[in-house]
């Protein structure tokens, strides 16, 4: 107890909660912008923290990741391009219901959605660290491998109309990750002696690439429109804050469930909010009576993902704080800077720094409190961006994908690259093929070859990912989620049908 | 059937035909990448080499390309592939901004490296900015301060702020 105070009294100090204030705006604001992910935002607010207390430092960067998980909710609501790569769910009702004339509710779904889903995951952080931190070490490459496995079936319900398109959407996802050097041995493959490939593909560079440039090319498909200087969202910009956050309330289940899933992919290490908000929004999908308005601004779609993907925040932190383990990028840039600290992080620490433990809890609370209210205060401007027409939008947006592609490596190459990948990107869009299966495929594909040989270098027998009693429970949660989304496509395929026959007779 | 009904079924042939052809191109790219992988060395240290992954995903590529082919050889009618040209060219044609927009940003990736960041990105803006844009004065204006402030402006803000130095060219 005598700790957990002296962590509240470090987190409430008058400058600790002004440079909270300010790394939850600095999130917001570069999350917003897309091809700037979190982990940059984190890695530039590093250096920052050095001459600060730990937990201060600590706190500071917890509200910029906090932050940056609803940041990325701005831009796939009002642009349909993902912020961030956890924010790709959202696009797929978030948008639609900008599109339908309710940026304002779009926003503030997501920004109440992810203030719960921050603190029910820092409640469960409280309360279960440890002995999810102790499940989450004893999962090997046979579980590891069968849970993505898992994850991969999801694109059955991300397909869109065609089934065969979704599939082969994926498997291009898959593909598009083998290039470069191997994952276990750095092998080079299909590299063809091109330099820019040696290394493999960017994935931010391939999302920027396949999501935003394809969606800006497409916005001024209609030239009539883009030129009598239409915006690219119409529509009441209200926010209906409180209302909002009724509705938000009302889905007590989802949301519950969302976060919980979060908090589960956020354990295990190497998954993240990129996996957490898909799987949230595919659970939501196949648990919803309505399924077949998803995709087509249903509120529960932009619940699920936000919840999912801001629990992951408190999830990551589990394995972090329980085993010394960071579960993502953004939890080992969390760790180096307690280590500049001259803080080991294991499974010692809860014990000799309970105080900065307790402290980093309280610290996700007041973040996720502090996002929500520079949120709601903020919002009015961000929802100004939904006025400004097309013709300035475009070009201006266009401009920060170059700038998000080349600051993450400092490449040039990276931007023919992202120039390719846009305009493959944008044939495939026109030509009908769904492209979250692709961007699935590539977060995707790394962890599962990595695993798969992983688990048969260890032991070569296959049958281990059977009897494994955990891996099978994933595969069997695979198979069982395959003949569940086939089932909704036969009755999908049935209900125009008998309607066809209705209107006929 | 009225005359708009008729085009639209006539522009989705046309689509199918399109997808036809793309799946032909990913059985293709599929099936020569798989002898690719294939021909990738095995590691003696592993019972799974670098190209036993790839292999599994080409080869569900080809499957799948092969099994929507012929799906979609069955839905097209005979007649269909003689439009195909006449309906591609007006579909083109009606989207002519979208090949605009590609066509100025490849100008603009190419010209980053020799003109610099600024400059090309300048250009770029105000460019697409007056190709897009309803002319008018106060429009113009706000074209003009808009370009210069997400050129010159990030390149400042990048460089002053966070430390990330953007391309200044060759030239």
């Amino acid at each position: 107890m005598e700790s957990f105070l002296s962590g509240v009294a470090q987190i409430f100090t008058l400058a600790t909660l002004i440079y909270m204030l300010a790394g939850s705006i600095a999130g917001i604001i570069a999350a917003a912008i897309p091809g700037f992910t979190v982990t940059m935002a984190i890695v530039l607010t590093l250096p920052l923290t050095f001459s600060m207390e730990p937990l201060q430092g600590i706190a500071v960067m917890l509200s910029v990741y906090v932050g940056g998980y609803t940041g990325g909710l701005i831009s796939a609501a009002l642009l349909g391009i993902p912020g961030t790569p956890s924010s790709v769910a959202t696009t797929f009702d978030a948008f639609p219901m900008a599109r339908r004339g309710e940026p304002g509710r779009a926003l503030s779904l997501g920004v109440w959605a992810s203030f719960f889903g921050t603190i029910i995951s820092t409640v469960v952080l409280i309360v279960a660290a440890p002995p999810l931190a102790m499940f989450a070490v004893k999962l090997g490459p046979w579980e590891y491998f069968s849970l993505i496995v898992f994850a991969l079936t999801i694109v059955a319900s991300l397909v869109g109309d065609s089934v065969i398109r979704g599939m082969l959407a994926g498997l291009i996802g898959l593909a598009i990750s083998t290039v470069g050097a191997d994952p276990v041995m750095g092998r080079p493959r299909f590299d063809f002696g091109v330099e820019m490939l040696q290394a493999g593909l960017p994935f931010l560079v391939v999302l920027i690439g396949i999501f935003a440039i394809s969606q800006l090319t497409s916005e001024v498909e209609d030239a009539e429109s883009v030129r009598s200087g239409n915006a690219l969202v119409t529509g009441a910009i209200d926010f209906q804050t409180w209302k909002v956050m009724k509705e938000v309330l009302m889905r007590p289940v989802n949301l519950v469930r969302s976060s919980i899933v979060g908090v589960l992919i956020g354990a295990l290490p190497g998954a993240g909010g990129s996996i957490a908000n898909l799987v949230a929004y595919d659970q939501a999908k196949r648990n919803s009576k309505d399924p077949e308005s998803f995709g087509k601004g249903n509120p529960a779609g932009v619940v699920a993902s936000e919840a999912g993907n801001s629990a992951t925040a408190g999830g990551g932190l589990i394995p972090l704080i329980g085993l010394g383990i960071p579960g993502s990028a953004v939890d080992a840039i969390l760790m180096a800077s307690l280590m500049v600290h001259g803080i080991s992080v294991g499974p010692r620490l809860i014990m000799d720094h309970a105080d900065l433990v307790y402290g980093m809890f309280v610290a996700m609370a007041v973040a996720s409190l502090m996002m929500l209210i520079v949120s709601v205060l903020s919002m009015r401007l961000f929802l100004r961006v939904a006025e400004v027409p097309k013709w300035l939008i475009v070009p201006v947006v266009m401009v920060c994908c170059v700038v998000g592609s080349f600051a993450l490596n400092n490449r040039v190459t990276d931007l023919y690259l992202l120039g390719f990948i846009g305009v493959a990107g944008y044939a495939l869009r026109a030509l009908g093929y769904s492209l979250a299966p692709l961007v699935l495929g590539v977060i995707l594909g790394p962890i599962a070859e990595t695993n798969l040989r992983r688990a048969l270098m260890t032991n070569e027998d296959p049958a281990l990912f059977l009897t494994r009693p955990i891996s099978l429970i994933f595969l069997i949660a695979a198979v069982l989620s395959i003949a569940w989304a086939i089932r909704g496509h036969l009755q999908h395929r049935k209900t125009p049908e008998r309607n066809t026959d209705a209107s006929a007779s | 059937m009225s005359a708009t009904g008729h085009d639209e079924k006539l522009a989705r042939e046309a689509g199918e035909i399109a997808r036809l052809l793309s799946y032909v191109l990913i059985l293709i790219a599929a099936v020569g990448l798989f002898f690719t992988a294939a021909g990738i060395p095995t590691s003696r240290f592993e019972r799974l080499g670098a190209g036993a992954f790839p292999k599994i995903v080409f080869a569900g590529i080809a499957l799948v390309a092969a099994i929507a082919i012929i799906d979609a050889l069955r839905k097209i009618p005979s007649g269909a592939y003689g439009r195909f040209t006449a309906q591609t060219v007006a579909w083109a044609k009606q989207r002519y901004l979208v090949f605009v927009t590609l066509a100025a940003l490849a100008g603009y990736l190419i010209l980053i490296p020799l003109l610099g960041f600024s400059i090309a990105s300048f250009m770029f803006i105000l460019g697409l900015e007056l190709v897009l844009m309803p002319r008018r004065p106060a429009t113009l204006v706000i074209a003009m301060i808009v370009a210069a402030i997400f050129s010159f402006g990030l390149n400042w803000l990048f460089a002053e702020v966070f430390t990330v130095f953007l391309p200044r060219g060759v030239l």
